[in-house]
Order: structure tokens, then C-alpha cells, then sequence
């Protein structure tokens, strides 16, 4: 378990930018996924996740997070706590991201059974998120140049125009060999993303299925995630958003981690 | 005495309740969770079932914005008709805005260590069935007032524990009981075992913690008993009628408690995809046991430094982590019963599969002096979110001199199937 970005996952990740008075010809693929990855999504959010896995059976398994997260400059804190299922209940994540690209996060996970805090690495970000079909990279952990981005095309669907983005990965033994994704050109929401395996096969696919327009910002409210190879899938669901509420700093905390929700 | 300390922890619980009960009550939610377990354990050696527990365990929460109160209550059923009713906490919360204060019978766990007690010792622990339980059933709940002050990054515990609580050992009867052999036949005064709830017998126990990015640590300072008493031995002698020599015809064994000042630290840190751990602890009051005969009683007084280092690491679904605990004796005398050093590793792998339904695990620990260990391999399914069962074996090894070797005879297959609710 590691991260927390979930709350801005998807947001971070696909949400709709600063609307662009850049043309597409003066777009690069990098340029493209930067208005993706930097847009403003305020400066703290509040909201309800819940994660329902469903596996080739049809069978379902649903987690339910209460998550916190505030953007203190030149570091994010995020804070979840685990409200479903029984077994994790009350656990809580801590999570301190760095711009500073070097550094890597700090997280902390308390168990409220063994009433203990342990810190925890964040070093492998290729871990898949409590048994979903997203890893943490997934959620909004990567960086802009982790990969090399390249415009493939333009594509119109529906009657919406895209940007088809190709990213390869700079670290040849990354558990993707390729990610392509389709980036809406009025808002710069990726609406769809395609991920493939090492060996070049198409893995997982990623689609949004609902986006709102929340305190002035896109968030992105229900995404699922299909590993075609394995034929599972995890659909992401976020209530509640609430964004600039103004969650003061000792939310973050150790204190908060152990006295919950 | 026994009777008017439960009266006294009974009077102090209702007075808390009732204070504060009804406030609560008036902005808060209550929750209600926990499980329902059967353990059903097998001994290799004979066959013999030597563990059928069926348990509830309940968690009842009341929870407000600047007050809670939580109770749990476990319900343990041995075999057919055999109850053990434990409280294991009922506390009351209070919220400031730089301060926290708790009130009541309550778990306290301290340190980085896992699976040994270094720092970890406000919580007294029940060894009924050794290390086997799961840690979090394994320690005892204390009464106790907690005061938490929050400044920063850092915090400062202070814990006043009014009412003194000790290891519960395993007794005659148990398997996990090994009789100590004397060389006449023993009689037991039990008159100085219990400690009187009193201002004079209270302990103390003082931390200060600090989070950061690059290291957590704390300091840790405790004025408190020895949480397994010492045996204070008596020699008696008759007159051989006909050599006229003195005979050892019996033992007077008194089991008294000494007072420890404990003073220690932790720290853990993340190195990479490792995370690194210490924990160490200077312990001045010990009393050991010795064959000295000009000791009084065969105690001699001495102090012990008790530390572990351990290293986490993990990659993809599989985590690793070891320990190295060490346990140093100063001024060592060669009559006592203890060895002088004590090394001991720790050794856990886990792997889960399967969407995290599947998970294997392996825990060991292993004396480096006679080379015996306990080993605990064991597998859980998760058929759903709430239910689960797990197989699973603890094997004791080695030589009988050391303290997981001796218990050979007790190696063990066992299932546990649980439902989280």
C-alpha cells in the first residue's frame, strides 16, 4: 500500500487543463501531456473513493477510502483512511511528495491492530494498488520526463478531436513498454489510455466514464481500468469532492493517522 | 485486595462513563466491529489437539469531535464450556488543540521492533500461550492516564500507570509451562507478588517523538517494576542425626517484584526501497538469579543493555525483513542463570498473489547461541472481503537449552478461520 494520490489521480492525470490558446501545430507530444500533468486543481481536496475490483467471474470486492490531500508549496501531504473493507478498517496512509524530482516520497502506514506506525519505501511505484488493476504510477505518481512523449495523430471521434500521445518509457526494464492516449483537444482530459506490456502486447485499458467541473475544476469521477490480458478490471468511483476548504496542516499527521476519521 | 482493586478500576471506568457518556453521546457516531475466529491447533509429536478456541472480539466506538470512548471486549471459548472474558480496553479520549489525554484500561505500544519487546514495555504481556499470539492480542491492557503534547513535528507522551500490571505466565497444567527443577523440595510465599495500587507503587514512563523526512526517532525514559518477578530463595536446613551435618531439606521461594528505571530510544528511516530500524534499551534494577551462594536470596542486581537493528526491504508483492536483537549483561558473574550475551535474528518473507487474496508467509525467529528456533510458515486465503482462513505450522527446533528448542515437543499445524464484520 503506498500512496495517496488518489484523490488528484486521475485528476492530475487526465483532467481537463487551462483551456489552451496554443494550436495543435505548436504542440509537441510532451507539451501535450505537461498541460495533462500541470493544470491547477487547487490547493487542498477532500473526497470519498471507492474502488470496486471485479474479476473475470463477475465477482465483486469493494474498498472504501476517506482521503485528504493539501499542497504545501514545494510539498504535498495526502491522508487516507481505510473505511471498508472489516479487515483494513481504521488504517490509515500518510503520504509526503517532493517537487524536488530527486526525492522520493515519505510514507507512513499506522495498523490500527497492532497500534503501531511503521514507515514505509516508496520506491516501487510498479505496485499494483490493493490488489486493483492500477499501480501507483497509475495513479498520478509519474513523472512528466520519465518518458519520451510523441504525437502520434489526431483523431476525431464523435465529433470530439483528440490528440493520439505515444509515451515509451526511459527505463527499459519499466513494466510498460509503451502507454498511448487519447487527450481531448478542448479541454486536454485524456479520455482513454492504453497500456502495453513488455513484450509489446496490449495489457490494460483505461477509460473515464465520468468528468465534473467541481469549485471551477475538472475532476475526473469514475474511471475503470481493464487488464484484458487477465480480463479484470477496477472501476474508481469519487464522491464527495470537496476542493479549497481550507484542511488545516496538523490534518496531516501522525496524530490524525492513529486517532482516524 | 484483589477485590478492592477491581472495585477501585469498576468505580473509576463507571465515573468516566458517566461523565462523559452523555456528551459524547450528543455529537457523536457509534460504530460497532470485529470478528468471530475459530483456532483449531494439532501437536506433531502426538496428535493430541492442543488448541480449540473459538473467539469474539468487539470493538465498540463512540466517537466525537473533542471526545470519544471505546471499549473491547474479547469472549474467548476454550474447548466445550471453558470462558475467558478479557476487557482488553475501554478508555475515554479527550481532543485539545495541542494536547490529547486518554483515561482508562488501554494497549500502549512503543518502538520499531517487531516481535520483540525492547522499549515496547508499558503494556505488560500475556505469555500464557508464549509468542504465539497475534500481536496485538499478545499484550496486555494497563490502566492508565496518557497525556499526549503535540508541537511540530514532534510529540511529547507522558503515561502515569497507577495500577500495576505483569506478564501473565503460563502455569502448571499448560504445555507451554516448563517447571524449574530445585534441588529440595520448594514452598511459595506469594505475599510480595502483588503490588498495591498506591501513589507510592505508581509507574511513570516518559517520550518524546519526532517525524521528519529524512529519520523518526524517539527517547524514551521509564521509572516502573519489572513486569516478571524474581525469586527470592531461602535455603532450609535440618541437623543430620547421624553425621551431624547440615541438610538442604527445603526452599522458601518468595517471588517479589523490583523496581527498573529504563531509559531507551528508536529510530527508522527509509534508505531506497529499504527501511532501516533500530531500538535499544539501558535497564538498571534487574535482578537475575544466581547459584552464587553468598548472594542473599541467589539474586544478584545488574544491569543489561537490549537492543535490535532491522532491515525492510520490498520489492513487487514480496517483502523481506530482518532483525538482529542483541542482550548484553554488564558486570557478569558466571553463576548466573542467564548467559551473558544473547543473540537472537528474525526473519520474515511475504508474498501476496492473487489480487491480494492469496498470502504466504514466513516468520522465524533463531538463538544464535544453541542454534534452536521457531519457525512460522503459514498461508491465508481471503475467500471474501470479510472471511478468511489460514493454515499455518509453528516449529520449534534445536537444542533444549534454548528458549524456542525447549518447547520442541509443542511443534504444532493449526487453522484459523476468521470473519470480519
Amino acid at each position: 500500500m503506498k500512496t495517496l494520490k488518489i484523490t488528484f489521480t486521475l485528476a492530475l492525470f487526465f483532467l481537463a487543463g487551462i483551456a489552451s490558446q496554443l494550436t495543435a501545430q505548436q504542440l509537441t507530444g510532451r507539451e501535450i501531456i505537461d498541460q495533462v500533468y500541470n493544470r491547477p486543481a487547487g490547493d487542498d481536496q477532500t473526497s470519498d473513493l471507492t474502488m470496486t475490483l471485479i474479476n473475470k467471474s463477475g465477482d465483486e470486492r469493494v474498498r472504501k477510502i476517506k482521503q485528504f490531500t493539501k499542497d504545501f508549496g514545494n510539498i504535498e501531504k495526502s491522508i487516507m483512511f481505510f473505511v471498508a473493507p472489516a479487515d483494513v478498517k481504521n488504517t490509515s496512509f500518510m503520504n509526503w511528495t517532493y517537487d524536488d524530482d530527486s526525492k522520493s516520497d515519505d510514507q507512513w502506514i499506522y495498523l490500527p491492530a497492532l497500534k503501531k506506525i511503521k514507515r514505509i519505501s516508496s520506491d516501487s511505484k510498479s505496485d499494483y494498488f490493493m490488489g486493483s488493476d492500477f499501480t501507483y504510477d497509475d495513479l498520478g505518481d509519474r513523472k512528466l520526463d520519465d518518458d519520451t512523449h510523441e504525437l502520434l495523430r489526431e483523431e476525431t471521434i464523435d465529433g470530439v478531436e483528440y490528440y493520439v500521445v505515444q509515451s515509451i518509457p526511459k527505463d527499459e526494464d519499466y513494466i510498460y513498454s509503451k502507454t498511448v492516449t487519447w487527450i481531448r483537444k478542448d479541454n486536454f482530459i485524456g479520455l482513454k489510455k492504453e497500456f502495453y506490456d513488455e513484450d509489446g502486447e496490449l495489457l490494460k485499458i483505461l477509460k473515464i466514464k465520468e468528468f465534473k467541473k467541481i469549485s471551477e475544476f475538472w475532476v475526473i469521477t469514475l474511471s475503470e481500468m481493464e487488464n484484458v490480458q487477465k480480463n479484470h478490471r477496477t472501476s474508481m468511483k469519487l464522491d464527495n469532492v470537496k476542493i479549497n476548504t481550507g484542511i488545516p496542516a496538523s490534518k496531516f499527521s501522525e496524530r490524525m493517522m492513529m486517532r482516524g476519521i | 485486595m484483589k477485590k478492592t482493586i477491581k472495585i477501585f478500576k469498576i468505580n473509576l471506568l463507571a465515573v468516566l462513563l458517566l461523565l462523559t457518556g452523555q456528551m459524547v453521546l450528543a455529537q457523536s457516531t457509534i460504530g460497532i466491529d470485529g470478528f468471530v475466529r475459530n483456532y483449531t491447533g494439532v501437536q506433531y509429536n502426538n496428535g493430541d489437539i492442543n488448541m480449540l478456541q473459538n473467539t469474539l472480539n468487539l470493538n465498540f466506538n463512540l466517537m466525537g469531535d473533542k471526545m470519544a470512548l471505546k471499549a473491547n471486549p474479547l469472549i474467548y471459548l476454550y474447548d466445550i464450556d471453558s470462558f475467558d472474558f478479557r476487557m482488553r480496553e475501554i478508555y475515554l479520549d479527550m481532543y485539545f488543540n495541542s494536547f490529547d489525554i486518554r483515561i482508562g484500561k488501554q494497549q500502549i505500544v512503543w518502538g520499531k521492533a517487531d516481535g520483540v519487546f525492547i522499549t515496547d514495555i508499558v503494556s505488560p504481556l500475556n505469555l500464557t500461550e508464549f509468542l504465539l499470539p497475534d500481536f496485538d492480542e499478545i499484550r496486555r491492557g494497563v490502566y492508565a492516564v496518557k497525556f499526549d503534547f503535540y508541537f511540530g513535528n514532534s510529540t511529547l507522551e507522558a503515561i502515569w500507570k497507577p495500577v500495576y500490571a505483569g506478564n501473565e505466565l503460563p502455569g502448571p497444567g499448560s504445555i507451554w509451562y516448563k517447571p524449574p527443577e530445585f534441588p529440595a523440595p520448594p514452598t511459595f510465599d506469594r505475599s510480595k507478588e502483588i503490588i498495591n495500587p498506591s501513589l507510592e507503587n505508581s509507574e511513570a514512563y516518559l517520550k518524546y517523538s519526532f517525524t521528519s523526512s529524512a529519520i523518526d526517532f524517539d527517547l524514551m525514559g521509564a521509572y516502573t517494576w519489572d513486569q516478571t518477578p524474581s525469586m527470592f530463595v531461602e535455603k532450609q536446613f535440618a541437623i543430620d542425626t547421624t553425621t551431624h551435618n547440615p541438610v538442604l531439606t527445603g526452599l522458601l521461594i518468595t517471588p517479589e517484584h523490583h523496581r527498573l528505571y529504563v531509559a531507551g530510544g528508536s529510530f527508522t528511516s527509509t534508505i531506497k526501497s529499504f527501511v532501516l530500524r533500530g531500538e535499544a534499551a539501558y535497564y538498571n534494577g534487574k535482578y537475575f538469579q544466581t547459584a552464587d551462594p553468598m548472594a542473599e536470596g541467589a539474586l544478584v542486581e545488574k544491569d543489561y543493555l537490549h537492543y535490535v537493528v532491522g532491515l525492510d526491504y520490498g520489492v513487487g508483492h514480496l517483502k523481506l525483513s530482518t532483525q538482529f536483537i542483541q542482550k548484553y549483561i554488564f558486570d557478569y558473574d558466571d553463576n548466573m542463570d542467564e548467559d551473558e550475551v544473547q543473540n537472537t535474528m528474525t526473519f520474515l518473507g511475504r508474498y501476496d498473489a492473487m489480487r491480494e487474496t492469496l498470502h504466504l508467509e514466513l516468520f522465524s525467529y533463531v538463538g544464535l547461541k544453541y542454534g534452536d528456533a521457531l519457525i512460522r510458515p503459514k498461508i491465508t486465503y481471503d475467500f471474501s472481503d470479510a472471511f478468511s482462513i489460514l493454515l499455518g505450522s509453528n516449529i520449534f527446533v534445536g537444542d533444549e537449552r534454548g528458549m524456542f528448542g525447549k518447547y520442541q515437543d509443542n511443534s504444532m499445524i493449526y487453522t484459523k478461520i476468521k470473519y470480519n464484520f
